[in-house]
Formats: structure tokens, sequence, C-alpha cells
């Protein structure tokens, strides 16, 4: 998902920032005293998911937990990704600081959609029901995240829906073990920390 | 309805269990993954091979090649193997920036200076010997220097083999312990100074 440095022509850039700008500007107003640390904590849960390999039959795949992020942190999933792809780019080179902007908003925006697609109904009392929502927004966020970024890559010539198709089936893998693992921390965190998911105390 | 008996988890609690997934999920999976292409070039003789893989060691198949000369202009272009290898015949003797640009927004580039290009170039050698054959017997010395010149230069290729190999491996590897286990900490100081002012701006 990290689009290196080159690739994308200027417009794309600037316009992806600009996106970005805007997005991380919402998230830092939405962010109050007690969502900076569960923020901290998931920007490096992202920055950490992204460099381990979970191997997966002949080839290997890596998390990208950003349906995770925006099912917890909503718009602050903005600065939280930003935050966590510039030290990727910064400490290996992955993507680039060129290309950050496009890059945060190719798996951020997915984030604050998935906010707003499940982030009420996820805490249904009915845990099969809130489990499948689970699942579903956790693949949702890494398909919607190819699709963007098939969408960046029509600028440099490929046919989207070439770029869509390989994209999405390289991501498949990726998507089924994202909703596995979003549907994990929820029942985890409805168990432990339902605050984190917007429950309140009386409704828990 | 969450029963009243579960413990509630501080701050604290939730971020050592998080740090502690994060340790375990770590030395699981020994090999770290992102996505990001490398390029590798080297010299044997009068030919260039060039490599692209990922880290982790998967080759980068069927991507395009281009070399680039110290001016930018293209000088040519390829495509590389199954094994990920692209080889070519020096063009010039110039700086040559080897630029692979792989699926999916991949692209990296690697520069192979004038002087690393070997002692002689492939017309110049050339010469030597059509000069040498024309006018044999009084030369014999300078026939004995270039032909040492050769044979010195294709020992040398055969001697350092195994020390090129090792650098090729050792490029393969991804980001280390020290480098995740440092990002983290950036990002914990970044959150803890956003707090700090925070709390600095609440209390005027």
């Amino acid at each position: 998902m990290h689009i290196s440095e080159g690739v994308l022509s200027p417009p794309v850039l600037v316009a992806g920032a600009a996106l970005t700008a805007a997005g991380v500007a919402m998230g830092l107003r939405k962010m109050d005293n007690e969502k900076i640390p569960r923020v901290a904590v998931l920007t490096a849960a992202f920055f950490v998911a992204s460099l381990i390999r979970v191997p997966l039959g002949p080839s290997s795949v890596h998390l990208i937990l950003n349906g995770l992020l925006g099912l917890v942190l909503g718009w602050a999933a903005f600065p939280a990704i930003l935050v966590g792809l510039a030290l990727q780019a910064i400490l290996f080179q992955f993507g680039g600081l060129t290309t950050l902007g496009a890059n945060t908003f190719i798996m951020a925006a997915p984030a604050v959609l998935c906010y707003y697609l499940f982030g009420r109904s996820v805490t249904s009392k009915h845990p099969g029901v809130a489990t499948t929502l689970a699942f579903v927004c956790g693949f949702s966020a890494v398909l919607f995240s190819a699709l963007l970024l098939a969408a960046c890559l029509v600028f440099t010539g490929e046919s989207f829906l070439h770029a869509a198709r390989i994209l999405v089936l390289a991501h498949l893998p990726v998507m089924f073990l994202e909703g596995l693992v979003v549907a994990f921390c929820l029942a985890f965190l409805m168990k432990v920390k339902p605050e984190l998911l917007g429950v309140t105390h009386a409704a828990g | 309805m969450l029963p009243v008996s579960y413990p509630r988890l501080t701050w604290t609690a939730t971020l050592v269990i998080s740090a502690l997934g994060i340790i375990a999920f770590l030395t699981l999976s020994t090999r770290v993954y992102a996505h990001k292409v490398n390029v590798f070039a080297w010299v044997e003789g009068d030919m260039v091979f060039v490599e692209g893989y990922y880290p982790g060691g998967k080759k980068a198949q069927n991507s395009l090649v281009e070399v680039y000369n110290s001016r930018g202009e293209k000088l040519l272009e390829g495509k590389t193997n199954k094994k990920g290898e692209f080889s070519f015949k020096i063009p010039a003797k110039d700086d040559l920036r080897i630029v692979l640009t792989a699926s999916m927004g991949h692209k990296n580039d690697f520069t192979i200076a004038a002087g690393d290009l070997g002692g002689l170039e492939p017309s110049s050698k050339e010469s030597i010997t059509t000069t040498t054959k024309a006018d044999a017997p009084p030369s014999a010395t300078t026939v004995d220097m270039s032909r040492l010149q050769v044979m010195i230069d294709e020992a040398l290729d055969r001697k350092l083999d195994p020390v090129i190999k090792l650098i090729r491996n050792t490029r393969k590897d991804g980001p280390g312990v020290t480098e995740i286990v440092g990002g983290i900490g950036y990002i914990m100081g970044l959150f803890g100074l956003v707090m700090y002012f925070k709390s600095k701006q609440e209390r005027k």
C-alpha cells in the first residue's frame, strides 16, 4: 500500500497532501486530552503492523489495520496514520516523504468511512451481529484502500480496472486477515475497555 | 450487558498489554516485510547485472528496468526475468542510474559510478588486441600487459563473486528490531509532547 517516490505526478501528490491536511486538521480538532493516549497506542500498532510479515501460502502479506484505527479513533485515524507513515518513510524508506499525503489519504479515508459505516452498529448487544460487522469493517477498509490506490495509479497511465483487479486480488488475503483481526480486537475491547468504542458505562 | 465483575483495565495496563502483544508478534514472525522494492546492480566483465527484490527476498519479476546516464538520457530499457534479474552490456563509461519500476506503485533506483565500470571499456579492449596483432613481435610487452589486465579482471570477478553474493543477501534484510522499537519510542514521545502542551494550555 506504500506508493514509492517518483511514481505519482505532482498534481496527484498535491491533491493527496491537501486532502490529508484537511483530514488531519479535522482529526486534531476532534482529539481531546482523553483520546491522546489511545491515538498513541493505535499509531504504534499501525506502525508495527506494516512491518510484520505474515506468511500466507507461497507469498506473504502484512496487516494495515486501518479498519481498526477507524473504528476506535474516527477522524483521529488521519493524524495517527500520518505519524505512522512518516516514521516508516524516515526510518525504513517505505513509501516516501513526497508521497506521504497520498499514502495517508489512501489508508485513512477508508478508516473514517468505516467509522461512519460501522462505528455505532458494531457495538451491538448481539455478539453474532457485532462480530460479523467487525469482520466486514476490517475487510472493507482494505478493499476501499486498494480501490483508492488503483484510482491514484490511473494518473500514471494504468487502466483503473486492470490496476484495481490486481490490487484487490493481491490484497484479498489481507482483507480476510484484517477482518479476523478486527473481529477479535472488537470482542476483546468490548470485554475489557468498552469505552474505547464509545460505549458508556451506563449502557455497558 | 457487561458484567460488573469484569476488572476495568487502567491505561498503564492496556499499554503494557499492547506492548507485550507487539513484542510477542515480533518474536513469532522472525522476518519482517513491507511494501518496498529494492534494486542492486553489480559489474562483471563488460556486463552489468541488475536484481530487483522485495524485503524478505521475494523477487521483483517482470519489472521495467531503465538505464540513464549522468545527463539523464535514457540509454536502454528492459524487463526483469522470473528470478528478478536483468543484465546488459555496459553502454557507456558514465555514471549509470538504474531505475526499477515494479507493479502497484513500487519504484527504486541504484547508481553505478563510472569508476566502478571496470578498468577498460569494451571498445578500448578490442582496439588494444587489434593493434597488438598488427605489430606482434616488437610490442610483446604490451600484449602481455593487456592480457594480464584481462586476466586480472577475470580473476577478480571470480574471487569477488562470493563477496557480491554476500552483499546481495545482506541487503535483503528488512528493518531490524532496533529500528522498530525506536519507531515506537518516537510515537510515544511525540504523543507525550502533545499531551504536555495540551495540559499546559488547559492550566492557563
